[in-house]
């Protein structure tokens, strides 16, 4: 079964999204829109969103900016399409709530967000560790998710609230909240320090600092930052048994490393009692297999009625949720907003 | 297939080579000595390299130090050129080890065996719940005590030394007996008479999907490489075969198991390198022996992890599936 796919957003996302449908095989990409038209693309384009529906697609890939993400799903699902989406789902909590509804009211169609993180290499096994039950209860995650800011750093439109709905937290270390929800599902409890130190003339935070506790007392910590001057993925979960890590994750910069998945099951002495500085076993990932594999998920959605396990609505809610309640628990962050909105109203 | 790194801290170096190693090398050799001087004729004789098969006409001298050992060529596996009947080596094997006082706590490395099975029974997302021991449970007699303290989730099978005619007939009985999930055999490679034989009845009495867990020591590694004859880890009656990696998963692959993962967890070759350069006045080894007589604990210790990641130390481990 072929699926005919429109790309709305031709840029680097949607391109990415491109060679891995080509890469998987079930898809044919018939037409690609964007705001101009590339004169060396290798399929038809077009600077209208609408007119991608001439090409009668089975499915949409939406790899356009925050802002325009709602507007391009809902239509889509209104018109029969199943729908790609890149992250984050919208700009805040009530974009994903409208997409929601528009998938509800479309139940035949399949919507899921790009949330690959989750289908890395390195982030799979260690889930099916902890999943086994090997490393006993989770205990704790730490995650720092940080780069140097980025080209026209000031002027991207990420950077403009209004477009994005926030600033790096939003844009990248939204993937660590949402691995931080698929290892301990839903936070209850936030508190958070969020700032703006050296990209000082955007309106948005270039650092994000928070602390989250689940039902269950599992608690994590994370860091976001766009002054990470040294590209940095870490995560780490300590479990009662023992402690995985992963540092790095492929990307398409390259810049934060390969991935390397750091597994410990504790060493007891002859009292049972831990011993310090385990051995680790450390495994190293050098492909980035994740945009096949959320690809080759949505393919299996549409072609085999298989259900979604990664970027659904529901998780895209509640990561989005999650986002405004570290934005919101730093009431000097909110002062500081409220102010900045003051002076741009004078 | 995977190639994990198995980092831990770097061990002491009078544990490498104690007074003790020592009188176990001398008292080996001389069991050797005393097999060599009697008569041999029941001996066997390998035309080729027991891991690749290439001829041993193609190989290269490793050392005629009591017996004649090749460095393949082809695999880079070092072999004896003659081995002695596998009774005869069991023979000895539980002479030496029932007149060995206990030597020291090997815990550490114990729980390092008994972590690789739950780690990996964790990544292959299936219950080893029954484990066969092959042999371990004799050449390391507080493995058991240790296995029963802190393994108590799986039930564990031993099958002790005794002595075998070459076929492995105790081994057979057992595999057929207890139907483990998972076998380990952590001591049999390099001191077996006939490996291929081993992995083969392994196979053959194992249904399909039996994880075998195998650590044998690594040709690669840089001590054999620098050192050569002269490792205090080459003892001859214990290292009839020396595996390379590529040698052992040619004949892994050849014995018709799935290699699942590859690793040279070593943690020596570094303190040995180390030890060997700081206290051989005639060393001078280009590059190497500066480094290792300027050579501090740290870059001791990344040294090892370099090699570990390079898959180049002395001590390999493999996971098959049958």
């Amino acid at each position: 079964m072929t699926l005919k796919a429109a790309i709305i957003g031709y840029g680097k996302m949607g391109r990415i999204r491109h060679d891995a449908m080509m890469r998987h095989g079930g898809f044919e990409v018939v037409v690609a829109c964007d705001t101009a038209i590339d004169p060396n693309a290798t399929i038809p384009m077009t600077t209208d969103p609408l007119a991608v529906y001439d090409y009668n697609p089975d499915v949409i890939i939406c790899s356009v900016p925050n802002m325009m993400i709602p507007d391009v799903v809902c239509e889509a699902l209104a018109r029969g399409k199943h729908v790609f989406s890149e992250k984050p789902p919208g700009r805040n909590s009530s974009d994903v709530r409208r997409m929601q509804n528009a998938e509800s009211a479309h139940a035949g169609q399949v919507l899921k967000f790009g949330f690959n993180h989750r289908v890395h290499d390195a982030i799979e096994e260690a889930k099916k560790v902890i999943d086994v039950g090997t490393m006993g209860d989770l205990y704790f995650m730490r995650g720092v998710y940080g780069k140097a800011g980025g080209e026209n750093y000031a002027q991207n439109w990420r950077n403009d609230p209004a477009l994005s709905g926030g600033g790096i937290l939003i844009d990248q270390g939204i993937h660590m909240l949402d691995l931080f929800q698929m290892f301990a599902g839903r936070f209850t409890s936030v508190q958070s320090f969020v700032q703006r130190k050296f990209w000082t003339e955007v309106p948005v935070e270039d650092n994000a600092f928070a602390l989250m506790k689940n039902a269950d007392g599992v608690v994590a910590s994370v860091h976001s930052s766009a002054t990470q001057w040294q590209h940095t993925f870490r995560l780490e979960l300590y479990l009662r048994n023992g402690l995985i890590s992963i540092d790095g994750i492929l990307s398409a910069s390259g810049s934060y490393g390969a991935e390397v998945l750091t597994m410990a099951l504790n060493r007891p002495d002859r009292d049972g009692n831990p011993s310090p500085n385990p051995e680790s076993q450390e495994i190293r990932f050098t492909e980035d297999k994740s945009w096949d594999k959320e690809v080759a998920e949505f393919y299996d959605a549409i072609a085999h009625g298989k259900p979604l396990r990664c970027g659904t609505s529901q998780q895209a809610l509640d990561v989005m949720l999650l986002v405004e309640a570290i934005y919101a628990a730093d009431p000097e962050w909110n002062a500081q907003l409220k102010a900045d909105a003051q002076i741009k109203a004078i | 297939m995977q190639t994990p790194v198995f980092i831990d801290q770097l061990p002491d170096v009078s544990a490498v080579v104690s007074h003790k190693s020592g009188q176990y090398r001398h008292q080996r050799n001389k069991a050797l000595l005393d097999l060599l001087l009697k008569d041999h004729s029941d001996w066997q004789t390998r035309s080729a390299c027991p891991a690749c098969g290439q001829e041993r006409g193609k190989s290269r001298s490793f050392s005629h130090t009591f017996m004649d050992f090749q460095r393949c060529s082809n695999c880079n596996s070092i072999y004896a050129a003659d081995v002695p009947p596998q009774v005869v080596l069991d023979n000895l094997r539980l002479e030496q080890i029932n007149a060995t006082e206990p030597g020291k706590d090997r815990e550490f490395e114990f729980i390092s065996l008994l972590n690789w099975i739950s780690l990996t029974e964790a990544r292959l997302e299936r219950s080893l719940d029954s484990v066969l021991d092959v042999r371990f449970c004799t050449q390391a007699p507080d493995w058991q005590d240790t296995v029963q303290r802190q393994s108590r989730n799986r039930s564990w099978h031993f099958l002790p030394l005794t002595p075998d005619d070459g076929t492995f007939a105790s081994l057979k009985a057992k595999l057929r007996e207890t139907n483990p999930k998972a076998v380990l055999v952590p001591a049999e490679m390099d001191r077996t008479a006939d490996p291929a034989m081993l992995l083969q009845v392994i196979r053959e009495n194992s249904p399909a999907g039996t994880i075998v867990f195998v650590t044998s020591s690594c040709a690669d590694g840089l001590e054999y490489e620098i050192l050569g004859a002269d490792s205090p880890s080459f003892i001859p009656l214990d290292r009839l075969t020396i595996f390379s990696i590529c040698g052992f998963k040619t004949l892994a692959e050849k014995s018709g198991y799935e290699i699942l993962e590859t690793s040279t967890p070593g943690r020596f070759d570094a303190v040995i390198l180390e030890r060997y350069f700081k206290s051989a006045d005639n060393a001078d080894i280009p590059f190497w022996s500066g480094f290792f007589r300027e050579a501090d604990k740290n870059r001791l210790h990344d040294l090892q992890i370099l090699l570990q990641r390079s898959l180049k130390s002395g001590v390999l481990r493999f996971l098959l599936e049958t």
